[in-house]
């Protein structure tokens, strides 16, 4: 509260006023509260600068922390064998150990290599609908060709049936060659359609909408031909591997009963 | 007292050469020693990949085989080669939180990782179609949607990891191998994966123990996202270009 104005004595001049006296403790403290700032954790008060410095501070100290978090990476060098197991000491007995060592990996290379299909072979990329006509480490031929949708079809009435329409992933094999195949219908097929299937069995004959070759591999799988060749490239059959007349003429040629077919 | 000085001196020096000489006609053997040492650990390594490639042919698991010595990466199953991509380069990186590193002392190469899926997975969206059943008047059936092709279908991430069990994963990151790529989508990438980096080193469920950065070619990254299949496994071949060129 400041000190009311002095009144003017009898002579004129103005006495001081009686004000707290000057140098006193309750003189001391600024009366300016926004100067003083908030106290720092309870601890200390911090003025508005030292809080600056402390956050720049953490915040620094917080990006050095992130910048050396993560992954650090290398460059891949190829570390130097190791011994392992009982090794003699003395050069006397390593040099035949190292012959034995020299004719094992001799011997497991070759039967590494006789795991390799030999001759011909066909690769099927299932997600990207592509054939490989493969002979060894060449391909021969790349083709396009359409895998199974993917497609659930759920039948409404009787055993109320559902299928999958996936190719099948795996090593398989040509079980047989088929000229001018004839589809024999399956449940499903009817099903898709809507329609009674049939109790004659000729009438689940379908005569040319599998091209003119068929080579089975199994669990009613096949590669064959396509009336829809506009579609290949796409997920668009019910599981088997549908590919274009050029091209299936091709597979057709190179390929016999035995041939390993691997789909992934 | 000269001479005394000089005749010292002549001796130490007659000493240090009588011990080089000794030391130069030892050296040759041990020499030889140490390189018939490293013959025996390359040959007993080179042994136990092949044995391991030949365990993997036997069983019915898609596996993949990284060559560092032909810088390829091979998708192969029952010792059939599918599928080979070029890797235009290796990294091998090691989690570390505030610059203090976390190596695992196991061994990566040569193991056999197993288990191996995709992160992001491939969003697969099934079709169910309900059929209606025979008999009932069905309405004129719309014309079918010709489906998307592969590229429509699955997007391929800016970055994607195949992950292993055990903590092995393969970091493999499409757009960074292709130089044509804007400054920004670069940009953007590095910051993202920094972030996602900074998480995984942190949190323990994500955390891989070793993480092998491949480069490759954009379309080989995204056909290999695509097309691999599901519980892949993997081995990493240690160098060796004799054994590993002839097993294939």
């Amino acid at each position: 509260m400041e000190p009311l104005p002095s009144l003017p004595s009898s002579n004129g001049t103005p006495e001081p006023a009686a004000g707290p006296e000057p140098d006193s403790p309750s003189t001391s403290a600024p009366t300016n509260p926004s100067a003083i700032g908030p106290r720092g954790f309870g601890l200390l008060p911090l003025d508005r600068r030292t809080r600056s410095l402390v956050t720049a501070l953490v915040t620094l100290l917080l990006a050095i922390a992130w910048a050396g978090t993560g992954y650090r990476y290398e460059p891949y060098v190829e570390a130097l064998p190791k011994l392992s197991g009982d090794v003699p000491a003395n050069d006397r007995s390593l040099k035949p150990l190292a012959s034995r060592l020299t004719r094992r990996a001799r011997d497991l290379n070759a039967r590494l290599k006789a795991t390799a299909p030999r001759g011909m072979y066909i690769v099927i990329d299932q997600t990207q609908n592509r054939l490989y006509l493969k002979r060894n480490d060449e391909t021969l031929l790349q083709a396009v060709c359409s895998a199974g949708s993917g497609m659930v079809l759920k039948e409404s009435g009787g055993k109320k049936r559902e299928w999958v329409f996936d190719s099948p992933r795996g090593r398989f094999e040509v079980l047989s060659m088929l000229r001018n195949p004839v589809w024999r219908k399956p449940d499903w097929a009817f099903v898709e359609e809507s329609q009674p299937i049939p109790k004659n069995p000729t009438e689940r004959l379908d005569y040319g909408s599998l091209g003119e070759y068929a080579l089975y591999f199994g669990n009613g799988y096949m590669i064959h031909g396509t009336l829809y060749e506009r579609l290949l490239g796409r997920a668009v059959s019910h599981g088997c591997i549908r590919v274009g007349r050029d091209d299936l003429r091709e597979v057709w040629a190179h390929a016999n009963v035995g041939t390993p077919i691997f789909i992934y | 007292m000269t001479r005394r000085r000089a005749r010292c001196g002549w001796g130490l020096a007659m000493v240090a050469v009588g011990v080089l000489a000794a030391a130069c006609t030892r050296a040759p053997a041990t020499q030889k020693s140490t390189d018939l040492r490293t013959e025996v650990a390359r040959l007993q390594r080179t042994s136990a990949l092949l044995q391991r490639q030949i365990e993997l042919a036997s069983e019915k698991e898609f596996y993949l085989v990284i060559d560092p010595a032909a810088s390829a990466v091979s998708l192969m199953l029952r010792g059939a080669e599918l599928q080979r991509y070029p890797v235009l380069g290796l990294q091998i990186g090691h989690s570390r939180v505030s610059w203090v590193g976390r190596h695992d002392p196991r061994p990566w190469q040569g193991t056999i990782w197993s288990n191996g899926e995709l992160n992001p997975p491939r969003q697969i969206d099934r079709l169910v179609i309900q059929a209606a059943p025979p008999g009932k008047d069905v309405a004129e059936p719309e014309p079918a949607e010709i489906p998307p092709t592969a590229e429509e279908l699955y997007p391929v991430p800016m970055r994607y990891h195949i992950r292993f069990a055990g903590g092995l994963s393969l970091e493999i990151r499409p757009r960074e191998a292709d130089a044509n790529a804007g400054r920004w989508a670069r940009l953007w990438a590095s910051w993202s994966a920094k972030w996602r980096d900074v998480a995984a080193a942190i949190l323990t469920r994500d955390r891989d123990v070793v993480r092998l950065r491949m480069a490759m070619n954009p379309k080989d990254a995204e056909s290999l996202y695509r097309s691999l299949p599901p519980a892949v496994r993997l081995i990493v071949l240690a160098g060796g270009a004799d054994a590993n060129a002839d097993s294939k």
